[in-house]
């Protein structure tokens, strides 16, 4: 019925409609762009995280108001669940804070929907200074050439083991560089020796797929197109059915647990598996997590291929009325030094390297010491790093995790898999 | 509004000489639904601006490809578009059809069973029935918690509760919640656990058959089993018939659990993905919001067909009495 008369109806409702969506910019946002330098400024501030980055935030904002006492905060933070549910819902209604946090999930998401502020311009004057960054940081958070959001950590895919488990068995600890057939092989045998599997199976694991993929000359992306075949995934899920038939691997329903990113849920943590793949920053907390000494090496095969990924950026709301502040907050949250010490590696690892070097000669938690020892180690034979990931990343994340667990439940074999995920992901980058 | 114009008001004194004036009064009449429409402005104005509105905007946005992120002014008109895709190109849609109507139809009459069942054995008058009335309604009051269906999940983990109990008997269980073949079965069994509330009102429809019959039909030498489907079913009907549309349409709304046992995800492989759960990922993890309208309209239609048709069977099975017991 609102078919066959489509346009009054239509633009009474979008009037409706967009009058309630609008109302808070009309109200809000109708003075000129940063008129800021004269007055008082509140910047508006989100993140997800715990109570311990809330603090450590906190503090880091208030040095900045010491330092600036005409700028204060509005600080909001929850935990993820719900986190992005909450933005977007901002900023349907014109309402983004000027500043929040966000990640390669969904940077290409706000990005190509004119969400962020493109901070190049900032970049050139030097007002935010990234010449002390790796270089690969920055391109990992360009999008379509715009600067979409300041990285403000570092990571790099991490295998995790458990040190303490091994050593009791006399099984030799795995190395960085081991192929990922040695790798596997290892798995068998650790399971063989402790009773405990040898490590978990990451076919679902997007990071690893993507590793090994450049391993093999592919590519996660292309652009916006897929860089793979759907040969390359079944030849990944073949790897890893040999794996789970090897009994190198935990059971399905155990994997499954390991599915889940929280960090209390990785089964090197739990004590279901010797391994997980995770970020390496993710060490300091995953070892909060258990009594057993753990211990992070790059993923199997050829190391260089890992780059340097922005863990999280934050980015500047393009309808922000402060941009020039919120530029400067962001340059001092990432290169102060005095920032950088209060922020620690909460984040990441500092993407300043020099702050990466302070916080590594001054602090006393070892597994972070030991973190930023080895992601130095590997950083130094790093390629080029890839782009963000583009829009409808998120869903294929999760296309990987269902046509991968298809696979592992033994309820497809790897090729029927393999067809289901690449039709799956490609249309949802084609979205 | 008969209700509200029948009655006298105490602003208006005239009320007393004649109902029949009134019809012929219409300033009066006018009066009246004034002050009437002033005591429900609360909920009149809750019903407007976070019901009423927000739906037709939603029915607007399912002939959208709004995509919540974006400009208002980049959004396009794309007509049925969002309901065809719906119907013919997108797999996961059907996938959560079935797993809804799975769930819909298998827990509903086990909860009602349950629900009657206990709430039978409760009518008697035993010492603490109060107590164990309030025990087996207990669950319901946490209904849609995040909380109970964190339990939940813990029980049917592969350490949890329910292989403890099982280890007694030497079976090794698994974990329940991450097997495709068996998670939505413990939110089926989540779902009818909470059968409190359906519980109370057949209680109550309990109370409401008189003892007489029970009596006769004992005269008459009538067994249990033969006095339940003869007398407390048929006088019952009514009441069951309430439960049904009600627990008909919860059932297809189920969400929190669900969302809960898989992250949001719908997983372990879809099999927790309810049509709910689908819609909430298209709109707020893929940005669709113009589609999950589509999604949400069609949800709306669905189940009141689903109510219609049970109203209609509802004549062949539901016994009014006339008398005034």
């Amino acid at each position: 019925m609102t078919a066959s008369h489509p346009l009054p109806r239509r633009r009474l409702l979008r009037g409706l409609v967009a009058g309630m969506l609008a109302l808070p910019l009309v109200l809000g946002a109708c003075g000129g762009e940063d008129s800021s330098d004269d007055g008082k400024v509140e910047l508006s501030f989100f993140w997800w995280g715990a109570e311990a980055r809330a603090q450590l935030t906190e503090q880091a904002l208030a040095l900045y108001t010491t330092k600036h006492p005409e700028v204060t905060f509005k600080k909001t933070w929850q935990a993820n669940q719900g986190y992005f549910d909450k933005l977007a819902t901002l900023t349907a209604g014109n309402d983004a804070p000027d500043i929040f946090q966000i990640d390669d999930n969904y940077l290409a998401e706000y990005a190509t929907r004119n969400v962020t502020q493109d901070l190049t311009e900032y970049q050139k004057s030097g007002k935010i200074d990234t010449s002390k960054f790796p270089e690969g940081l920055v391109t990992y958070a360009t999008v379509d050439g715009k600067l979409a959001g300041l990285p403000i950590g570092e990571n790099t895919q991490g295998l995790v083991f458990n040190k303490t488990k091994l050593e009791a068995a006399k099984v030799p600890l795995p190395t960085t560089g081991q192929t990922w057939e040695q790798h596997i092989a290892w798995a068998k045998d650790a399971a063989a020796k402790t009773g405990v599997a040898g490590t978990q199976d990451p076919s679902a694991d997007y990071k690893a797929f993507w590793v090994w993929l450049r391993q093999n000359g592919k590519e996660f992306y292309n652009g916006s197109q897929l860089g793979f075949t759907q040969a390359d995934v079944q030849a990944w899920f073949e790897l890893w059915k040999g794996a789970r038939d090897a009994k190198a691997t935990p059971t399905p329903d155990v994997i499954h647990e390991g599915n889940a990113t929280d960090v209390s849920k990785q089964l090197v943590v739990t004590g279901k598996a010797l391994t997980s793949w995770v970020w390496a920053n993710q060490m300091p907390e995953l070892q909060k997590n258990t009594k057993d000494a753990l211990e992070v090496i790059a993923y199997p095969g050829d190391s260089s291929k890992q780059w340097p990924r922005a863990s999280m950026y934050f980015s500047v709301y393009k309808g922000s009325k402060h941009k020039d502040v919120a530029a400067d907050v962001l340059n001092f949250l990432a290169n102060d030094p005095e920032a950088g010490k209060i922020l620690g590696t909460d984040r990441g690892i500092p993407a300043n390297t020099e702050i990466r070097a302070q916080v590594a000669a001054t602090t006393e938690n070892a597994s972070m010491k030991q973190t930023i020892a080895v992601v130095q180690e590997l950083a130094k034979n790093f390629g080029p790093a890839p782009a963000v990931p583009p829009k409808g990343h998120s869903t294929v994340r999760s296309e990987l995790i269902k046509a991968a667990e298809e696979a592992q439940y033994g309820r497809a074999t790897p090729a029927k898999a393999a067809e289901q995920f690449f039709a799956a992901a490609q249309a949802a980058i084609s979205r | 509004m008969a209700t509200t114009t029948a009655r006298p008001s105490p602003t208006a004194p005239t009320t007393g000489p004649a109902a029949s004036q009134r019809r012929g009064r219409p300033a009066q009449r006018k009066n009246d639904g004034v002050a009437g429409y002033v005591f429900l402005s609360p909920w009149l104005l809750g019903l407007l601006t976070i019901t009423a509105i927000p739906m037709l905007m939603s029915l607007y946005l399912s002939f959208t490809n709004y995509d919540v992120l974006s400009d208002w002014e980049s959004m396009e008109w794309v007509g049925l578009e969002n309901y065809r895709t719906m119907f013919t190109e997108d797999p996961s849609f059907w996938h959560a059809v079935r797993v809804t109507l799975l769930f819909a139809l298998v827990a509903t009459p086990l909860k009602l069973a349950a629900a009657l069942g206990v709430a039978m054995l409760l009518n008697r008058s035993f010492k603490g029935a109060g107590l164990f009335r309030g025990l087996f309604y207990l669950p319901s009051l946490l209904g849609g918690s995040v909380a109970l269906a964190i339990v939940w999940v813990n029980m049917f983990n592969r350490d949890g509760a329910f292989n403890q109990f099982l280890s007694w008997f030497g079976i090794e269980g698994k974990a329940w919640v991450n097997d495709p073949d068996f998670a939505l079965g413990t939110l089926i069994l989540l779902a009818v656990w909470q059968f409190g509330a359906p519980m109370v009102i057949f209680l109550a429809g309990l109370k409401q058959v008189p003892v007489e019959l029970y009596e006769a039909a004992s005269v008459d030498g009538a067994n249990p089993w033969r006095k339940f489907l003869s007398i407390t079913l048929p006088m019952l009907s009514p009441v069951i018939f309430f439960n049904l549309v009600l627990e008909t349409i919860n059932g297809f709304q189920g969400f929190t659990s669900a969302f809960v046992l898989s992250n949001g995800t719908g997983g372990p492989v879809d099999s927790t993905l309810m049509y709910t759960l689908h819609l909430y990922i298209k709109g707020w993890n893929e940005y669709q919001m113009g589609y999950a309208s589509a999604m949400a309209w069609v949800f709306l239609l669905a189940i009141g067909l689903v109510t219609a048709v049970v109203f209609r069977t509802g004549k062949f099975w539901v016994h009014y009495s006339d008398g005034e017991d």
